[in-house]
């Protein structure tokens, strides 16, 4: 008999009962549709591997991190599910800050302990393009923001672009902030990262603003781990000077032959920028979308907009991976 | 063998299903009922959709698809977009190559869920 956790509960699954129908039979609310492995409404996270047989259909970003539909999960070992608790802060150390445009400010992060962001360590283990959260308590009030991480595991901090908001608590705080200042975070969260499973696909990654920020992590990252296929990165904002990291971009591209930087923006291009719509300019430099794999990040309704382009132009629907941010109302 | 299995099942499924989701998009009768801001999520229903009348695993229950399609029905759902839907699911059918008889079947079958879908059918039972 094999044994299902779940929230500090512990439910013995029958002979042929599915992890949906036993959570089910123990008054567990889950969310489900179809019971037959199509429509995806009841999937968990497991803590460790996934039930064979469980993860037909389901997104490889969200396979790697444990996600199954629990309507065809008939575990023969015990499993544990993840509740959909949200991490407890840590607390990082400002190690550098700089200005990398008029508003977008480069800050990287270090924890105390070294080994804190080792991938064996639980402390915070992330993949590149993932996002967490900063804390920050401002009168009296407990607030957060989310921002994407563009560095890699083995770089030993984590790097964050962080445009100040007009008004805004979390990053005006921020951009003020100086080296040594107390930093607390939480997460990652996101699946929006790179995978090598697939490693001789082009890869097309856009992004508007600071949503250059995972895309940065995820190009170094697919190089890292010897992705084969061409990597296109497409930076978009409203004008050139919204444009950031040009010089260290152009480096890496320079080193890798298979990485090519574009730029775009809807008015003012200058010799080195391309001028119109970022979805219609993604689209002239992508070249057969069938066989790629997009990454899209950025204000919301941008992505949106990325997404729906992509998918009609043809790239198949599981190739498109985006992280829309939504801003946090004023 | 169901046709779901004879047409290469999941997937084939999988570039079955994204195609019919862009015929729908494109298509300026229909496209506002599934310019859902979620595309994954709009793309599971149809994929459960397409596997439900395919013959595939699916469980099929009158009821959720007439709570589905409820909303859509203030939105001005009528006879002519199921015809719209259906025609897109022949066609995406024949491209998939399924033989004519098939595609009438699954056309068919389709055709029958027209009632709950359109509010007809009692749904508080």
């Amino acid at each position: 008999m094999t044994t299902v956790k779940i929230n500090d509960q512990s439910i013995s699954l029958e002979v042929g009962e599915s992890v949906l129908e036993g959570l089910e039979r123990a008054s567990i609310d889950v969310a489900s549709g179809c019971r037959a492995g199509t429509c995806c409404k009841c999937m968990l996270q497991a803590d460790g591997a996934a039930p064979s047989g469980s993860q037909r259909g389901v997104r490889t970003t969200l396979k790697e991190q444990g996600f199954f539909l629990s309507c065809q999960a008939y575990p023969d070992t015990d499993l544990v599910i993840q509740s959909a608790r949200v991490p407890d802060p840590v607390t990082a150390t400002l190690d550098h800050i700089e200005m990398l445009s008029e508003d977008v400010a480069r800050l990287r992060l270090r924890f105390s302990d070294p080994s804190a962001m080792d991938s064996t360590s639980p402390v915070f283990d992330y993949r590149p393009g993932q996002y967490l959260d900063v804390l920050h308590s401002s009168k009296g009030d407990e607030c957060y923001r989310s921002y994407s991480i563009a560095s890699l595991s083995n770089d030993g901090f984590l790097e964050l672009h962080v445009r100040r908001i007009p008004g805004g608590v979390v990053s005006g705080w921020l951009h003020g902030q100086k080296v040594g200042a107390q930093i607390r975070v939480r997460g990652p969260f996101g699946q929006c990262f790179y995978l090598p499973d697939k490693i001789e696909r082009k890869l097309v990654l856009v992004g508007a603003g600071t949503g250059l920020a995972p895309l940065v992590g995820i190009t170094r990252e697919a190089l890292r781990q010897g992705h084969r296929g061409a990597i296109d990165l497409v930076h978009g904002a409203v004008e050139p000077s919204g444009l950031y990291l040009r010089e260290e971009l152009d480096q890496l591209a320079a080193e890798h032959p298979q990485l090519r930087v574009y730029r775009c923006v809807l008015r003012e291009a200058g010799a080195r920028e391309l001028e119109g719509p970022l979805d219609q300019i993604a689209l002239r430099v992508a070249g057969p979308l069938k066989q790629v794999t997009a990454f899209l990040c950025g204000d919301d309704q941008i992505v949106r907009k990325l997404q729906r382009s992509l998918f009609l132009a043809g790239v198949p629907s599981g190739e498109i991976l985006a992280d829309p941010f939504t801003p946090a109302p004023a | 063998m169901t046709l779901y299995e004879r047409l290469g099942g999941e997937p084939a499924f999988e570039a079955a299903v994204d195609e019919f989701y862009r015929k729908m998009l494109l298509d300026v009768r229909v496209a506002r009922f599934f310019d859902d801001v979620d595309m994954d999520g709009q793309i599971a229903k149809q994929k459960a959709f397409l596997t439900f009348v395919t013959g595939g695993p699916a469980n099929y229950t009158g009821q959720a698809m007439a709570v589905a399609h409820q909303h859509l029905l203030e939105q001005g759902l009528n006879d002519e977009h199921v015809d719209v839907v259906l025609a897109h699911l022949g066609d995406t059918l024949r491209e998939l190559g399924a033989a004519s008889g098939d595609v009438e079947e699954v056309v068919e079958l389709a055709n029958s869920l027209r009632g709950d879908i359109l509010g007809r059918t009692n749904i508080a039972q």
